[in-house]
């Protein structure tokens, strides 16, 4: 097998990881931000339920949840899995960062002065507001570092999607390997991570620094 | 007529009785100070009239309107407080300026997102105001490039941008180098002579007798002594007051 | 706490809901349009899902040209031909075939499986073996290893989930004691580079695959002595016997007119292990 069949073949599988990429972000950035928010509710079983949320999704291996999420509801009560495994696997991914981010935000929100709920109380904002415009901007400039690791191991953790066969660059880079007797896919795995990675790292970068106009 | 009025106010924290039957009026025009060793409760009044903390017993009315009031024995507040928060303005020790915020972003924000008044004619206003108290140049820059004195300036300027009232200072100096308190004592001596009605705590005796109408002796709960500052620091009478000023003046 | 951050919620979780459910609104479409519903004759050509692992050469692997291939994929496609079945693949992950195949995502696991009896016990349809598979020990050229009994206070790997390892843990336990350490690697590609490096001394592997190595790398030989032998058979759904019956019966047809034979001479390393020719 030529390289460039090698590359072309597993440039396909990107698409897929970039696929799981892009989705879980989209959903876990916002349920995460849910899950903090009950987390931090006074009501009881909303706050317990995201006590218990955050300590199962990050207590179980995210390969276990990728196997519950695929066929748990065929075992369960005998829907057909998906034929696009996309849906699963997306699933289980944000669910499981959502409870990374949800850590990561509550930290955030709880490192906030007190002081800065109280201006704005008494200028006469409400809740919402206190939060949007007050609150927020200024936990997203705190956790952003964070957020940035994250995003990092996100990509990395892609690979795992081979657990239920969905068909992205690692799972399909595995395949050529033990096929061909080679290791050049696991280089070329390696260099689409990478670049991946420092494409990501130049984004945030770009981020942090334009959000870096005041210190905390 | 009376702008505040607080009769009868009780709070506790936990078994600790911080306000033991207050009770404080303050009229239009009038500056009043209030003094008295750490721990006397005197923040905690501030922070009861300015809603921060709930009251456990008493009344408080702003222009003769019920805020919180005794109800079947319990204390009921009335369901929108966002209607009383506009009347007052509250400077705080470490002012609290929004980060992210420019200065004039500071300044604007609460009128036009909580007011919702015109931008322009609100940016006007704080223009005018930010003149006024010589710091201009500063509109555009944010809290983190202004020194303390400078930043707490900004924190009255975006309490006035408000219209307020009444305005509450609780201890505006206590954060600040000493070589930085008299640009805010100006300011809001500056505030005194255009008659703004006006609470402050604080510490500086000097001041609090030059600038004040009334002054107001605090200590454990309790106003021990109240007058005009000539009264009340010319012809000390309780005991405690008098401790108080002969252990401020030694340092 | 405000009505806003509430609303915000509720259309968050809605969301949530939403994603949930489209998620199941595919899986039940999926289910339709699932091979046993149209099982019956004259209906539409019935679509056969063939699971592969597609790291195991020669029997299912991905080709010089990017695509599935390998011994049983040709088979099978010929079995397809002739049933008038729709073909299609769908590479497993080795580890969950099985619940991969409960749950539809494929009809049968067909590449290179050594028939268990626990997978009969558990109800799967197995087919009738077609192939005699060993375990053999492969080393590299020069070897002071001629036999089992020399691996003694060797380092030896395997690979995980794999026969060989399944027979070094219970029937030959008396022999993986005196080895000096097994190391359970993850897939034959790190079996045989372990091997290269000289951190192991010996690979027990599948004869087939050994064979297609040392015949493809130059400095390494398969020993003679057969370790284990076993077989690999097709799985099938339990339920599934008529599936089964149709397969058996094409892979008869295509033996007796040849075509299986015409097949095998294509896999030189396997032909002689295949119980139809034999």
């Amino acid at each position: 097998m030529t390289l460039m069949t090698i590359i072309t073949k597993m440039a396909e599988g990107f698409e897929k990881t970039c696929a799981i990429f892009f989705l879980t972000l989209l959903f876990a950035i916002p349920l995460g931000m849910i899950i903090a928010l009950l987390r931090g509710s006074k009501f009881k079983p909303f706050s317990g339920f995201a006590k218990v949320y955050i300590s199962v999704l990050r207590g179980t291996p995210l390969m276990l949840q990728l196997i519950a999420v695929t066929y748990g509801p065929y075992y369960l009560f005998g829907i057909s899995v998906s034929r696009n495994k996309l849906i699963p696997v997306v699933v289980a991914f944000a669910i499981n960062y959502a409870a990374y981010f949800a850590e990561i935000y509550r930290s955030g929100i709880e490192s906030m002065p007190v002081g800065q709920y109280e201006a704005a109380q008494v200028l006469g904002y409400s809740r919402a507001q206190t939060f949007f415009k007050i609150i927020l901007p200024q936990v997203i400039r705190r956790i952003l570092p964070s957020i940035t690791n994250e995003i990092v191991t996100l990509v990395k953790d892609t690979s795992l999607a081979f657990t239920v066969s969905y068909q992205e660059m690692f799972t399909i880079g595995k395949q050529i390997a033990n096929s061909q007797t080679s290791f050049v896919p696991f280089i070329v795995a390696g260099a689409f991570y990478y670049v991946f990675n420092v494409l990501v790292s130049f984004v945030m970068g770009r981020v942090e620094k334009r959000m870096s106009y005041y210190k905390i | 007529m009376s702008i505040l009025k607080m009769s009868n106010i009780q709070k506790s924290f936990g078994d600790n009785h911080v306000l033991k039957d207050i009770s404080l009026h303050v009229d239009k025009g009038e500056v009043v100070s209030i003094i008295g060793p750490s721990g006397s409760g005197k923040s905690t009044l501030l922070r009861c009239a300015t809603f921060l903390e709930t009251i456990d017993a008493g009344t408080i009315s702003y222009d003769d309107r019920n805020a919180a009031e005794m109800k079947n024995g319990k204390i009921a507040y009335v369901k929108n407080l966002n209607d009383f928060r506009h009347v007052f303005g509250l400077v705080f020790q470490n002012f609290n300026l929004f980060p992210h915020f420019s200065v004039l972003k500071n300044m604007m924000d609460a009128p036009v997102s909580v007011l919702k008044r015109d931008k322009n004619e609100v940016r006007e206003e704080c223009l005018t105001l930010l003149r006024k108290m010589g710091l201009e140049d500063k509109a555009d820059s944010y809290p983190c490039e202004l020194s303390g004195g400078q930043q707490q300036r900004v924190s009255i300027v975006r309490a006035l941008a408000m219209n307020p009232e009444i305005l509450f200072f609780d201890e505006p100096t206590s954060a600040l180098d000493p070589e930085l308190t008299g640009e805010v004592l100006k300011v809001i001596k500056q505030l005194a002579e255009e008659k703004m009605t006006m609470v402050i705590v604080t510490h500086e005796m000097a001041f609090a007798r030059a600038v004040s109408d009334r002054v107001i002796f605090m200590d454990k709960g309790v106003i021990v002594e109240e007058g005009h500052p000539e009264e009340v620091f010319g012809n000390t009478r309780s005991e405690r007051m008098k401790q108080f000023l002969q252990n401020y003046n030694k340092d | 706490m405000s009505k806003k951050i509430i609303a915000i919620i509720l259309a968050a979780a809605i969301g949530l809901a939403c994603l949930c459910l489209a998620g199941c609104g595919a899986k039940q479409g999926a289910e339709t349009t699932a091979p046993e519903e149209s099982t019956s004759e004259n209906a539409v050509p019935m679509r056969f899902v063939m699971g592969i692992d597609a790291e195991y050469p020669p029997f299912s692997e991905i080709g010089a040209d990017g695509k599935y291939t390998g011994f049983d994929i040709d088979v099978c496609k010929a079995v397809c031909e002739y049933l008038g079945w729709e073909f299609d693949i769908f590479p497993v992950n080795w580890d969950n075939k099985l619940i991969q195949l409960d749950s539809h995502e494929c009809d049968c696991v067909w590449s290179g499986m050594t028939i268990l009896d626990s997978m009969k016990e558990a109800g799967y349809v197995i087919s009738r073996p077609y192939f005699d598979n060993t375990q053999v020990i492969l080393v590299k050229d020069g070897s002071d290893i001629a036999s089992s009994a020399d691996l003694a206070g060797k380092t030896v790997a395997v690979m995980l989930g794999t026969s060989g390892e399944k027979l070094l843990n219970e029937e030959l336990q008396d022999l993986t004691a005196s080895f000096k350490e097994l190391t359970t690697c993850d897939n034959f590609l790190q079996c045989f580079t372990e091997l290269d490096g000289n951190a192991v001394d010996a690979v027990i592997v599948d004869k087939p695959v050994a064979e297609k190595y040392a015949s493809e790398n130059k400095g390494f030989k398969v020993l003679d002595e057969n370790l284990g032998e076993e077989q690999y058979g097709i799985a099938f759904r339990s339920g599934d016997e008529a599936i089964c019956a149709q397969v058996e019966s094409a892979l008869d047809a295509l033996v007796a007119d040849g075509t299986y034979a015409k097949i095998a001479e294509n896999y030189p390393d396997i032909q002689g292990n295949l119980i139809f020719l034999n």
